[in-house]
């Protein structure tokens, strides 16, 4: 290998990633019959520079453009007057560096610049890269390398000798030539691994988004972050201003589009549309793709642009893979599972455009294996296993067919790591096949069950996490999630929570605002600040497990319960909310059946689990309902009372809040239904003092038996209290 | 050697339930807990102040702190409300140091005080069987309970970094005090169930179906009486219980008693007291 063709890679890195890149292309050149020499661009001289024939860079940019500390010296060297001619010498770039800064890539723009300048013959076009670099850097190695190996030892450039000219590697290089270094189409069409398809040749899914509310970008972008786990690089497109034409050379295409009015194309999607349909449309016999639409069934139009796009791809030529999905308002769950099938189906899509069907199900299972394997910054999570443990599993269990109740329990053993969730499927696998609960994805909401008291997800829940373990038995007690009605054993009724929710008018009502031009177009800003804030907001797992952990929701007719009202006032947050919108959800949120309804936060902040966000902003919007209400009905008065009582002595007073919060009838109210009655012979149950109880009726009611003092002493110090308030909240 | 505390009585004690008052000055007598009464704290807001001025309860409650802090105290309470609200408090402080500043500077202009974090808030429970131990208790049982009995705890302390050690939502601590005062525990799970107190007076429909589903399932599973950690609690299954039977239709009757009551009782502070609960409970039932 020594004696191979020799090639400098050179590199100019501030954070080791030009260095690893120059690393990694000299292990590939030596499988090519290049000799590589790796240097940093301090290593040498530029006097140096010319005696090579084959000089391959590597180069990333520091701050506003400037070269980075390794390649300062070698380019001001480079930049001064005399530098040495590189006639004789091929070359090629990679450029490194981040769009979000004004000067993208120009260190490698300058050397590529300056070695042309210089004479020297560039091979291959000069690739800039973005942050996300590995795959579009590994591609132009392969490609660079492949045409270094074609410059002679004579320094002749043999354009024949290129491997991907000529489409047989083998043919054209060095005895040392094998197959894994073969361009990416060749393995494709040899390979015959699921791993080689998703790994090899042009991975890219184009998902143009034809939108005007956001909602259709929005999910662009959901479907483009999700493809990575199908071996796919997702690109998302602004439908306004992308030229057509170029999909004809795409093999994999996606499109989301809303309908606007009377079955209108949004906005953005017109002019691409009209083009669509024009004599100028290329044909796109090579292309496979799925539409979704957006809409509204209430309107006669319903997914109209969807449905145009849909036939326009067809009638161009291209190939459906999968059936249109046609959405309503409620679009998540619909075009979760919808990308679920498409995107598996378009991985299966080579690079040459054929269709593996057979991969298909392989795909989704190296998916699903690795989706809750990696992190979304690929850092792999190790798996970690845990001792078997001894469990005592109880279930509660309900018959509609017999209106029985009851629970079953069975002692099992499960490695300690093993989910609530794979514990159920093992006991109705291997005990009891009747047994019957909500199996899902491990982040399935539908799927919350109460383990122990807790309210979890349980695909999510391990069971060392979970078991008590009282007297040296580990025990797991399983009931369905309070607050909604039981249909089967661990199986409720999440339907009365969607009708809620529904009732909540869960939709975004936007107003205008001010955009801001990016690369792709005009999209709109928000300050970090606000945009982690609204997130936190409603950042619950499951809504069928926030709404249950109210303990009010079971018996509070009507109630909407903390999830849609957690959302809600999200939404009312939102700063994209049109005002008018805003009114309306604070309507709801202030109604009989809104968070006025809740009798007490405190088990939802305890049972949540979430970041204490979810519970602060029921509060704020319980605070936000009673100042709209300027703290008028009950629970105006109770705050309002309570507040001014503690301000006069330190001390509730419980007297003050009866009565002027129940008023005259509401006493009357208690006095007829016993309560009074109760607090009067309180002494007859606490066993207290019967002559001090007489001596209070002297001044009734101060204090007799459980009725509360007419008249506190205040506490010490009380002007401090008065103090505050007056400070605090001039209301009270 | 005694245990120091400073004392939060909570909301209630000083009115509709001075029994906690009465009893809960022999019972730290026996178990050689020295508490020193916080004269000038506030209510804990019982998270209805919150309800108007998140802030306005906070400060409220830091100035409680600040007292005990002076005293080199941690705060004691038998109200599961109070322990809960002052620690939820007490927790937003010190996990915003930018709020305790706000809090402090408005504390030193009216107060002449501030508070740097050094205090703890712990409910009776919690002392009991974290500090003091159950074996101690258990030799301190004259008049043994012999009774089966409904531990309730309340949501309030039942939250992480507020009840101890105990399991947040499958606690025993209660169930081992009883069956170390010599009573039988009751296994349910509305144990922990919140009973609407804070929304008494504004939705008590649902408040009254809340307490008497408590109330009832407690019977359900055998208890003669109920032991409350709560004193809010407390008043709404207390006092209101007869009308949450005639509202849900259902059977609530059951004599409702504090947690120090209970200890005071079996302690023999109160032993007139006690042979009347007795009979409540063979006779009346409620």
């Amino acid at each position: 290998m020594s004696e191979g063709l020799p090639l400098l890679i050179l590199f100019g890195s501030q954070s080791g990633n030009a260095e690893d890149l120059a690393s990694k292309a000299a292990k590939q050149g030596a499988q090519l019959g290049l000799s590589a020499t790796v240097k940093g661009m301090d290593e040498i001289q530029l006097s140096e520079l010319p005696s090579f024939q084959r000089v391959l860079i590597y180069c990333s940019t520091w701050g506003e453009g400037e070269q980075p500390d390794n390649a300062e010296d070698l380019w001001q060297a480079a930049s001064a007057d005399g530098a040495p001619s590189m006639g004789g010498c091929h070359f090629a770039v990679c450029a490194l560096g981040d769009t979000s800064y004004e000067f993208f890539c120009e260190s490698g723009k300058e050397w590529d610049g300056w070695f042309e300048k210089q004479g020297a013959t560039r091979l291959v076009p000069r690739l800039d890269c973005d942050v996300d670099y590995d795959k579009p850097a590994a591609e132009f190695t392969t490609e660079a390398l492949s045409h270094f190996a074609a410059v002679g030892a004579d320094g002749v450039y043999v354009e024949a000798n290129v491997g991907t000219a000529s489409g047989d590697s083998s043919a054209t290089q060095s005895p040392s030539t094998d197959d894994s270094v073969a361009t990416s189409d060749e393995v494709e069409l040899v390979g015959e691994g699921v791993e080689e398809l998703l790994s090899s040749g042009d991975r890219s899914l184009d998902i143009l988004f034809g939108s005007q509310s956001g909602n259709s970008e929005a999910l662009a972008a959901k479907i483009a972050k999700q493809a990575k786990s199908y071996g796919l690089e997702g690109k998302v497109h602004d439908m306004d201003g992308f030229d057509f034409n170029s999909l004809a050379a795409k093999k994999r295409v996606i499109i989301v589009c809303s309908t606007w009015g009377e079955g209108e194309q949004p906005d953005n999607a017109e002019e691409l549309w009209q083009f669509a349909n024009s004599d100028a449309a290329s044909r796109m016999e090579g292309v496979h793709f799925a539409v979704c639409a957006l809409g509204d069934s209430s309107y006669e139009f319903f997914c109209e642009s969807g449905k145009e796009w849909d036939r326009i791809f067809e009638t161009l030529g291209a190939t459906r893979i999968v059936e249109r999905l046609d959405c309503d308002v409620d679009y998540d769950a619909p075009a979760a599972e919808w990308t679920l099938e498409v995107l598996p189906n378009l991985a299966a899509v080579d690079s040459t455009g054929l269709f593996h069907e057979d991969m298909v199900d392989s795909i989704n299972q190296l998916a699903s294996g690795t989706s809750g394997a990696e992190g979304e910054d690929g850092f792999t999570v190790p798996s970690i296993q845990a001792d078997s443990i001894q469990v005592e599993v109880s279930v509660f269990r309900y018959d509609p067919e017999a209106a029985s109740t009851g629970s079953d329990s069975w002692a099992c053993v499960f490695p300690g790591h093993t989910s609530v969730m794979e514990a159920l499927r093992a006991i109705k696998a291997t005990h009891d096949g009747s047994l019957t609960f909500r199996d899902g994805t491990s982040d399935d909401p539908s799927t919350a069950i109460s383990v122990n008291g807790r309210l979890v997800l349980p695909g999510r829940t391990r069971i060392d996490s979970i078991v008590s373990t009282r007297e040296g038995v580990a025990r797991m007690r399983i009931d369905p999630i309070p607050g909604s009605e039981v249909i089967r054993d661990l199986v409720v009724d999440h339907w009365p929570l969607e009708r809620k929710r529904e009732s909540s008018e869960p939709w975004m009502v936007a107003s205008t605002r001010e955009g801001f031009q990016a690369p792709q177009g005009v999209i709109g800003t928000m300050h970090s600040v606000v945009a982690t804030r609204l997130h936190s907001l409603a950042d619950y797992d499951s809504a069928p497990l926030l709404h249950a952990s109210s303990d009010a929701v079971p018996y509070a007719n009507g109630f909407l319960g903390p999830a849609v009202l957690a959302s809600s006032w999200a939404r009312r947050c939102d700063p994209r909310t049109a005002p008018e919108s805003k009114d309306s959800i604070e309507a709801i949120i202030g109604s009989k059946n809104g968070i006025k309804a809740e009798t007490d936060l405190a088990p939802i902040s305890r049972r949540a689990g979430y970041s204490g966000a979810v519970s602060e902003g029921l509060l704020e919007a319980r605070t936000k309902a009673l100042e709209n209400d300027s703290f008028n009905g009950l629970l105006g008065k109770h705050v309002w009372w309570y507040c001014w009582t503690v301000k006069s002595s330190g001390k509730v007073n419980d007297t003050v809040l009866y009565r002027q919060v129940l008023g005259p009838i509401g006493l009357l109210g208690n006095l007829f239904s016993g309560v009074t009655a109760r607090m009067v012979l309180g002494f007859t149950r606490t066993g207290g003092s019967i002559l001090n109880d007489i001596l209070g009726m002297v001044a009734p009611p101060a204090g007799i038996g459980k009725m509360p003092r007419q008249f506190n002493t205040s506490v010490e110090n009380h002007h401090q209290v008065v103090a505050i308030f007056n400070e605090m909240d001039g209301r009270f | 050697m005694a245990m120091k505390y400073a004392y939060h009585p909570g909301n209630v004690a000083h009115s509709g339930s001075p029994e906690v008052a009465e009893t809960m000055a022999p019972v730290a007598r026996s178990l050689g807990l020295t508490l020193t009464p916080l004269e000038g704290a506030t209510s804990c807001g019982a998270g209805i102040i919150r309800q108007a001025n998140r802030k306005l309860q906070i400060t409220l409650n830091a100035r409680t702190f600040a007292m005990a802090e002076s005293l080199g105290l941690e705060i004691l309470t038998p109200c599961a409300a109070t322990a809960g609200n002052l620690q939820e408090d007490l927790d937003s402080l010190r996990g915003d140091p930018l709020l305790l500043q706000e809090v402090n500077d408005i504390l030193s202009r009216t107060c002449g005080m501030t508070f740097s974090g050094g205090t703890e808030v712990r409910h009776l429970l919690h002392v009991l069987v974290d500090e003091i131990g159950l074996e101690k208790i258990e030799k301190l049982a004259i008049n043994p309970l012999n009774m089966e009995v409904a531990g309730y705890y309340s949501p309030y302390i039942q939250r992480e970094g507020a009840c101890g050690e105990d399991d947040v939502h499958d606690p025993d601590y209660m169930e081992r005090l009883i069956s170390a005062l010599g009573g039988s525990a009751v296994q349910w799970e509305g144990r922990t169930n919140s009973v609407g107190a804070p929304g008494l007076l504004s939705e008590e429909g649902t408040v009254l179906r809340q307490a008497a589903a408590v109330l009832s399932e407690a019977k359900e599973e055998g208890a003669e009486i109920i032991v409350s950690a709560c004193n809010l609690s407390h008043s709404v299954l207390d006092i209101y219980q007869g009308k949450a039977g005639r509202t849900s239709g259902i059977s609530t009757n059951i004599p409702v008693i504090h947690l120090t009551e209970m200890l005071s009782f079996v302690m023999g502070h109160h032993n007139t007291r006690f042979a009347q609960l007795r009979t409540r409970v063979a006779v009346i039932g409620d």
